[in-house]
């Protein structure tokens, strides 16, 4: 429960967003109590939680604490880095190292009198059901898409029809540079996130043998280090992206590569841009998406400012929240292998590591290592062995709470 | 960067604006105030907060505002904003200037500027490779090659670049010179491709395959960029202009000697090849750039910065001119107004909402501003008989019910896309807006007039 807030308001306080709240205007909702009754279920009811205190997450916690939330919850697993300060700005120097969510919520209590913004550093994944029930909005500003599958299908799974208040909007956005989108998701009504996963763009995989054999590009030399060398010299030890004695390794040996190859172009910040995945980010294009069914809106501000709302459908055959199964039809000739390649590349599937199942056998399960070792001899069966014309397969994968049902034929 | 306010944080400030302190700000300097906690962001910025008053700098320093490389304004009063803006826009010199407008859920925005010339526009285009025109050296080296008698693997990686380039070479000897011209003759070319192939799997010939159409293709200057060699500075050169322009010029006489193209880019695209012959590739592509940019170079009449030389010949595909108007040349043009009722409806319902606030306040000040009388005055900006855009009441509703509101989510998100366009405008790169850009809160919808 937020704290007093009467103790911390002040005459005028309130004068710019009351005028919105008093007055309907011509396209409020019917619904809109618009006075008090929505005032009290702002400043004194309403709770919510942001996930992401990064770029996205601070711009969001300014602007819902200046527009009168006083009870705030905030996620973020990560710590301060340096290159963080030049767009998050509830961070200075003196931050560097510590959690974003905790210094996030410091920041904006200290800032905004009256608001309550509980922080916890942590994994969403830590945290469950019973927690996500008690808020009444879930605003993202994450920056993988797996977990923003992991978020969207706890919400949707956690809808139960009898329970009205079992409904939790999810407004999700991202950027990147001068691109940015914002949606709103209710779920179970509208289209969810796994119904859109066909629009992410495909990252950038380099074949192995170009990476192993022809390199042409300085991206090719810092695949090589990272993927190929590392491994070979540095055995187990995990690479840290974050450490820059790591980065530094890795550009050594990605420039001796180069040099060897006749290729130009092999820097630090190139290679820390290829193995961390980085996609610039710029603060102005943070603002733009965190202020806004017609669900989905997308902003391309490169050429003048081009913006496009408009509604995204929901997909029959989603995985998490449709309810058909999803028709696949495969050569007759396809291995267990090669069907669980496909469900990691098509675009709207995209499983990491799938275990599959029909209703009266395992035929592949990915853990515990027993069971994989049971079913692996089954990779190299073919599918049209274990599975009849018109059969059920149950995909399901560590990473996501949902389950994908599909319907295989054969041609 | 420069925060000018006269005025004191008052209580309402201080509850809508994430860079003061609440309460402990109140009655300090609004401009101080801001300018300190925003300095917080990034050390290497200097702010400074001016007191003084716009109206009297008006007066009797303008030159204030002409040190400056932009100038912004937000919901400025219209008589001093005309002043403001008729003085920016008096000489080509003087620095651009972007209104903005807000009031509750609605805002526009808009930058009065005359000239604006970009080299890194960022274009998606890429440029020609120009296989249809094939420098001597790239000919020479495809004809060099013994594809019969080639090592499998150097045969399986070969950039298609090369592989085109011979098959074009091949073709037109074989019909007077002609490239494929017909359906069937560019099935026939791209089958030809196909049928050099030694295995099923060499990915280099079907990615020349793919690639055909760059033969057929004949590479000439763009359109967009033919069209600006007939811009007015071309024709009024003189050593006073700006670089741009004798670069521009420079490039027109370019174009006008074979091959009539732009100069060769030495940047290739990733292909399917091994790194012997891609490197091999790209080091003749740069050496023929150097080359066509030696002889671009010869054309200029004035010594210019290498660097900027050799920017413009990368960029030569994507140069771009834009020529910006005055603040309130929509409002005083009755036909663009009416079009633009009639093309864009919602856009121009939010700015013609925010004029009539806008005019309303001037001419009644201190009047509540209902939806009768903005209606009105909004009626009063067009020409007699034209018919407000449809679903006006929708927008000017907004400005009735909260017209002195200024809310956190409009300004973030008006913030961030002004803030995006000056920069565009500030680095030149990227292409700033030309014309208004309107805004709509409720439906989270932007359109420009």
């Amino acid at each position: 429960m937020a704290t007093s807030s009467q103790n911390t308001d002040w005459t005028g306080r309130y004068f710019h967003i009351d005028q919105i709240l008093d007055t309907p205007g011509p396209r409020t909702d019917p619904s809109f109590l618009a006075g008090d009754g929505v005032k009290d279920f702002l400043r004194k009811q309403a709770k919510i939680l942001v996930i992401g205190a990064g770029g996205l997450g601070c711009e969001i916690l300014a602007n819902l604490a200046l527009t009168g939330f006083k009870d705030i919850h905030v996620i973020d697993m990560d710590t301060i880095d340096i290159s963080n300060l030049n767009r998050q700005f509830l961070f200075r120097s003196k931050d560097v190292g510590k959690s974003k969510a905790i210094v996030a919520a410091e920041f904006i209590m200290k800032r905004v009198p009256g608001v309550t913004v509980t922080p916890y550093f942590g994994k969403i994944q830590d945290k469950d059901d019973d927690y996500y029930m008690q808020f009444n909005l879930i605003i993202c500003g994450l920056d993988s898409v797996e977990a923003r599958r992991w978020i969207n299908a706890t919400l949707v799974n956690l809808v139960d029809p009898e329970n009205p208040e079992s409904l939790k909007p999810l407004i999700d956005g991202g950027t990147e540079g001068f691109k940015g989108q914002a949606r709103v998701i209710l779920p179970t009504i509208t289209s969810c996130y796994e119904c859109s996963l066909d629009m992410l763009n495909k990252p950038t995989a380099f074949p192995i043998c170009t990476i192993a054999n022809t390199p042409r590009l300085p991206e090719h030399c810092i695949e090589w280090a990272s993927v190929l060398e590392w491994p070979r010299v540095q055995g187990d030890k995990k690479l840290d992206t974050d450490d820059p004695e790591h980065i530094g390794w890795l550009f050594n040996v990605a420039s001796k590569r180069a040099k060897e190859f006749h290729i130009e172009g092999v820097t630090w910040s190139l290679t820390q841009g290829v193995v961390k995945n980085i996609i610039p980010a710029i603060a102005s294009t943070n603002a733009i998406i965190a202020a806004y069914l017609n669900n989905y809106f997308m902003l391309i501000g490169t050429e003048g400012v081009y913006s496009y709302t408009f509604e995204h459908e929901k997909r029959d055959d989603c995985p998490v929240c449709g309810g058909e199964s999803l028709e696949l039809t495969i050569s007759s000739e396809f291995t267990v292998e090669q069907l669980i390649e496909i469900l990691v590349e098509k675009q709207d599937i995209q499983i990491k590591k799938p275990s599959l199942s029909t209703p009266t056998q395992s035929i592949y399960l990915q853990a515990p290592p027993q069971l994989e070792e049971a079913t692996r001899p089954n990779l190299t069966k073919k599918m049209s062995e274990l599975v009849p014309p018109g059969g059920e397969v149950t995909v399901t994968a560590s990473t996501l709470p949902f389950s994908l049902s599909l319907r295989i034929t054969y041609n | 960067m420069s925060s000018e306010n006269h005025t004191q944080v008052s209580p309402e400030d201080a509850g809508n604006n994430f860079f003061l302190e609440g309460p402990s700000s109140i009655g300090k300097s609004r401009a101080e105030e801001a300018v300190r906690l925003l300095g917080e962001l990034n050390e290497s910025v200097g702010g400074v907060a001016d007191k003084s008053n716009v109206e009297d700098l008006l007066e009797k320093d303008p030159s204030y505002f002409t040190s400056f490389s932009i100038v912004i304004v937000h919901n400025l009063e219209p008589k001093l904003l005309d002043k403001l803006s008729a003085f920016l826009w008096s000489r080509e010199s003087h620095p651009p200037l972007v209104v903005v407008r807000s009031a509750g859920f609605l805002a526009e925005f808009f930058i009065q500027f005359h000239e604006h010339t970009i080299i890194e526009s960022h274009s998606e285009t890429a440029p020609s490779l120009r296989i249809d025109k094939a420098f001597p050296a790239l000919l020479d080296y495809s004809l060099s090659l013994d594809f019969a008698s080639m090592d499998s693997t150097d045969h399986a990686h070969v950039p298609y670049v090369v592989i085109l380039v011979r098959a074009l070479n091949d073709w037109k000897e074989a019909h007077e010179g002609r490239p494929p011209q017909t359906y069937p003759e560019k099935t026939a070319f791209k089958n030809a491709i196909l049928a050099m192939k030694n295995k099923i799997d060499e990915e280099n010939f079907d990615e020349a395959e793919s690639q055909a159409y760059r033969c057929w293709t004949e590479t000439t200057v763009p359109s967009d960029i033919s069209s600006l060699f007939q811009d007015p500075q071309l024709s009024a050169l003189s050593l006073d202009s700006p670089p741009f322009f004798h670069l521009l010029e420079a490039l027109r006489k370019f174009t006008l000697e074979p091959p009539h193209t732009l100069p060769l880019t030495s940047t290739l695209p990733d292909m399917k090849a091994n790194t012997d012959q891609y490197i091999h590739l790209q080091k003749l592509y740069k050496v023929r750039a150097e080359e066509e940019k030696e002889t671009f170079k010869a054309h200029l009449t004035v010594p210019i910065d290498d660097d900027l030389i050799d920017s413009f010949v990368k960029n030569a595909h994507a140069l771009k001119i834009l020529r910006g108007k005055r603040w309130g040349g929509l409002d005083a043009d009755q036909a663009r107004l009416e079009n633009a009722i009639e093309t864009s409806p919602k856009q121009a319902a939010i700015h013609l909402s925010l004029a009539a606030f806008s005019s309303l306040g001037t001419k009644q000040p201190g009047v509540t501003p209902t939806v009768e009388l903005l209606t009105a005055e909004a009626q009063a900006l067009l020409p007699s008989g034209a018919e407000l855009p449809d679903d006006f009441s929708d927008y000017v509703g907004e400005i009735a019910r909260a017209p002195t509101a200024d809310l956190p989510n409009t300004a973030a998100l008006l913030g961030g896309l002004v803030a995006q366009e000056v920069i565009k405008v500030i680095t030149k790169q990227y292409v700033p807006i030309e014309n208004y850009c309107t805004i709509d809160l409720v439906e989270t919808w932007t359109g420009v007039i």
